[in-house]
């Protein structure tokens, strides 16, 4: 038996399904992204967790124990939300202590685990400030000292950085993963943000329109994506029309070109065959045992460390990515490419 | 929890059942009462008589043309410099705010009094005149209108960014008339709307200024005299007034839809 | 340290290559010049002109007699009846307006109730004075609807000490403004209150009744507060509402301003001054905490 188990979750709010026969078992100590667009459900399902919304139908098990419809004051999993949600009238530090104050723990109890968890997130000096005092950056890493003050079962994380800068962003990612695996907690992490829940989770569940998607350690995800939703939201995606696909010998024909593709793994292919590869499998030029195609750039993007093309391969307009080298001669709008990628690179949706 | 919820709403039905009882029967009582001014029946003779009274036409018409003048006035007086602050001198802005405060600070009855003290001798002696009286009238009026006018418009000021309208106006070569009349005004007309009805609402049945500059020429020591001679005619001009204050919040709302509640604010 | 300097001027001249920073400082202070004229003529002078009448005696001579004077038992009662109406009926008025404003916003009452509650406390904050004596008195007054119902089932409220004429039958009038006032300025405050925040409580473990005690009350603190006080200077400067339900007979500020101003019934035209001074200062002292409580509740309602 798992730690945490949520087992054939459904949500419907008036008529409309949120979620859909979710299906999850979680270990004790392992970090969980829910990743999706907006309205697939990922954060009604952790809000299911939390104990905000009741399943419609199936249940959720804690530590073996069924929390389904338990207050969400019984049941002792830590929360941060979006907005910090901090209370505005009390001190950083009352803010921490607040789980602990109203679960009547003694002083001196309050005051070491508020000292801990302030050294924890760097804010010794802040103790005594008000939220408004504090950037959003500092907000959520007292958010985040609070939830875990009561050193909850489960820590759930609702976009904890959405609202943040981009720079503040990467810092306090990092920062809540070195936190989870110091404390060993088992957390869920819902987001929007691929680079996020790539980068920090065990696992990740792709969710779309309240439904599971692919759940699955992240290179698996991104290497590996079970359906077309997930390859094309989980990084960039090419998909490029193609004929005469021979599943046996995993050939089809690109632009009148011979491609071979990866077809170890059995897939359904629709009335329309597309070719699905990432930007960045491409090189330039000729390369013996790798497939090569012909085409014309149309757009140059330099970006930094990534110099993103566009490249027009027949009927298709393709997404190039290069690895950008300082002495570089880059291609030029108009200039016709030889491109080249490996046949395990590729795959028939 | 289900049950938490149903009590909580009990509650609220509660509080809301005792504000509405306490809003609406004394108004129910004296629409009753309007109505008895004919013994044993039911009738609208005691209105009758009210539209029939030359003082009534006279008060009110006196009262409304003193509305209208002071929303003039007070748009004239508040317009320019709530543009002004916002686009000029933003550090300001606290000053004027606290200005337009005052009449919270200063009753009506302390402020008349103060003026009459100053303005009833020399070297003005506006109290000496016809035009002069009227003008100290409008201009205490136009105090009180202050915080719910600013207010008002320093929000619909501050709800279309004044200085990059101003800035993308100009660039586009307009001049202050264009950029003042056809581009910030047709803005603030909603602003302007409500605050100008507010004001009119508060000025036409005012009794405690008026009372002591002009008397019962105004609407509001009208009312009061009928009140100590004519019981039903009396609470037929509260009808009358009710109805009057609610055409003019109606309007307002009418202006504000789509909007927050607006900004409503009382002296009394 | 010294390029610093010039940076600023050179952003400067950019700004503004029409005109003179002083120059254009000028014109700027213009564009305000008439308000300001207008509230030194009829805002500034007539209080000035209270404020040095209280110092004179009746030949113009300094004095801080006036000030003793109002020491005068009759005075202080006046001062006292009308701080305690004004108290009276903003802590009344607040409760029943906060009590509905709470059923609107997070007390789970349908979305029309709240805008047919929105329309009508516009019109009754902003009914009051003359026409709203009348509607009290043919409502409670000796022979008034309400009280010859209830003596019809038995309760004689005259009988039993009411009388709208009253220090209670003022507050019972004056209400009639006060909650409804109540009710427009503390539903933003309730509306402000986030969703997170209770959840956030409870996610720690509070129940309900604790996230009321030790969070939603507190962040509401200073906007009831200051609401009270705006209910309080509401009552303490009415007089048009007292003067028409009393006839003067009761003994409030106001009304002693009033007759002081239509005949020197204090026989002291310098104590009539101080008394309004007096008003004057009692308003600026509420109105300073309202200033602090207001001020306090955005810094954290703010974002």
């Amino acid at each position: 038996m798992s730690y945490l188990s949520i087992s054939n979750v459904s949500k419907v709010f008036g008529g409309v399904v949120a979620v859909e026969d979710f299906n999850l078992e979680v270990e004790k100590g392992e970090f969980i992204s829910f990743l999706g667009p907006s309205g697939c459900g990922k954060t009604t399902t952790l809000r299911m967790v939390a104990g905000f919304e009741l399943p419609t139908s199936g249940e959720v098990l804690l530590d073996d124990e069924n929390i389904t419809y338990k207050s969400p004051n019984e049941r002792n999993v830590g929360m941060v939300f979006q907005s910090y949600a901090l209370f505005p009238n009390m001190t950083v530090a009352q803010n921490i202590g607040f789980g602990l104050q109203v679960r009547k723990a003694p002083a001196d109890e309050i005051k070491r685990t508020v000292d801990e968890m302030l050294g924890l997130i760097h804010l010794e000096k802040h103790a005594e400030k008000y939220p408004y005092q504090l950037s959003g950056g500092q907000q959520q890493r007292v958010a985040l000292a609070r939830a875990l003050a009561i050193h909850p079962r489960v820590l759930l994380l609702d976009e904890p950085l959405s609202a943040l800068d981009a720079k503040i962003r990467v810092e306090l990612r990092q920062e809540i993963r070195r936190i989870q695996q110091k404390m060993g907690i088992t957390t869920i992490y819902v987001t929007h943000d691929q680079e996020e829940a790539l980068s920090l989770s065990d696992r990740i569940v792709v969710m779309s329109q309240g439904r599971m998607e692919q759940v699955g350690a992240p290179s698996e995800i991104y290497n590996h994506p079970t359906t077309e939703f997930v390859a094309s939201f989980v990084g960039q995606l090419n998909l490029l029309p193609v004929r005469e696909v021979d599943l046996q010998n995993g050939t089809c024909k690109l632009n009148g070109q011979l491609v071979r593709f990866d077809h170890s793994e059995p897939r359904q292919i629709s009335d329309k065959p597309r070719l699905a590869i990432r930007p960045e499998e491409f090189q330039f030029g000729q390369a013996g045992d790798r497939n090569v195609v012909l085409g014309r750039v149309e757009v140059v993007m330099f970006l930094g460390a990534v110099v993103r093309l566009r490249v027009r391969i027949g009927e298709a307009l393709v997404s190039v990515d290069l690895f950008n080298e300082r002495n570089m001669a880059l291609p030029r709008v108009g200039d016709d490419v030889t491109v080249n990628f490996p046949a395990h690179a590729c795959w028939i949706m | 929890m289900v049950e938490a919820m149903r009590r909580n709403t009990f509650w609220s039905w509660f509080w809301m059942a005792v504000g509405v009882l306490y809003f609406i029967l004394p108004l129910v009582a004296t629409f009753i009462f309007s109505l008895r001014a004919k013994k044993g029946v039911l009738s609208f003779l005691a209105y009758e008589r009210i539209f029939q009274d030359a003082n009534f036409w006279e008060t009110f018409t006196f009262s409304l043309t003193v509305g209208f003048v002071t929303i003039l006035v007070s748009l004239v007086l508040v317009v320019p410099t709530a543009y002004w602050i916002r686009l000029r001198l933003p550090h300001l802005r606290g000053m004027i705010e606290f200005v337009t405060m005052m009449p919270f600070v200063i009753p009506a009855i302390v402020l008349v009094f103060g003026l009459i003290r100053v303005f009833s001798g020399a070297p003005f002696f506006l109290t000496n005149t016809f035009v002069g009286t009227n003008a100290l009238l409008v201009a205490a009026y136009a105090v009180l209108a202050l915080p719910y006018m600013f207010r008002s418009v320093d929000a619909g000021l501050g709800a279309i960014d004044v200085r990059s309208l101003t800035e993308a106006a100009q660039s586009l070569g307009a001049g202050w008339p264009t950029i003042l009349f056809r581009v910030i005004f047709p803005n603030l007309r909603v602003a302007i709307l409500s605050g100008a009805f507010l004001t009119l609402a508060t000025v036409i049945g005012e009794f405690t200024i008026a009372s002591f500059l002009v008397g019962i020429k105004a609407f509001g020591p009208y009312m009061s005299l009928i009140g100590q001679n004519k019981t039903y005619e009396a609470s037929s001009l509260t009808i009358i007034s009710f109805l009057l204050t609610w055409a003019f919040m109606g309007l307002i709302q009418l202006f504000n839809r789509g909007k927050s509640d607006g900004t409503l604010a009382g002296a009394h | 340290m010294s390029s610093k300097p010039n940076l600023q001027h050179v952003n400067t001249k950019r700004d503004a290559p029409q005109a003179r920073p002083a120059l254009s400082a000028w014109r700027d202070w213009l564009g305000v010049a008439p308000f300001l004229l207008f509230a030194v003529l009829f805002i500034l002078l007539p209080s000035l002109s209270l404020f040095a009448g209280s110092f004179q005696d009746s030949k113009g001579n300094f004095t801080l007699q006036n000030f003793v004077d109002l020491m005068d038992p009759s005075i202080l009662g006046a001062y006292w009846v009308t701080i305690r109406i004004s108290l009276v009926t903003a802590l009344g008025g607040g409760l029943l307006g906060f009590m509905m404003a709470y059923g609107v916003t997070v007390g789970g009452l349908p979305r029309w109730v709240r805008s047919a509650l929105s329309t009508f406390s516009g019109v009754a904050s902003n009914f009051a004075g003359v026409p709203l004596a009348f509607a009290f008195i043919t409502t409670l007054g000796r022979t008034g609807m309400i009280t010859v119902l209830l003596k019809y089932i038995g309760l004689d409220l005259y009988d039993k000490g009411f009388s709208l004429y009253s220090f209670w039958g003022l507050s019972l009038t004056y209400m009639y403004f006060q909650f409804p006032l109540m009710v427009l300025t503390i539903t933003p405050a309730l509306d402000g209150l986030r969703r997170e925040w209770r959840e956030a409580a409870e996610n720690l473990g509070a129940t309900p009744a604790e996230y009321w005690l030790k969070v939603a009350l507190p962040i509401l603190t200073p906007s009831i507060l200051g609401t009270m006080i705006l209910l309080f200077g509401n009552a303490f400067g009415a007089y048009a509402t007292a003067l028409s339900l009393t006839g003067g007979f009761i003994n409030l500020i106001t009304i002693l301003i009033g007759s002081q101003i239509k005949g020197d019934v204090l026989h002291n035209v310098g104590l009539g001054y101080a008394l309004a001074f007096g008003m004057v200062v009692v308003m600026a002292v509420m109105m300073t905490i309202y200033y602090f409580l207001r001020r306090r509740s955005e810094r954290w309602l703010k974002q």
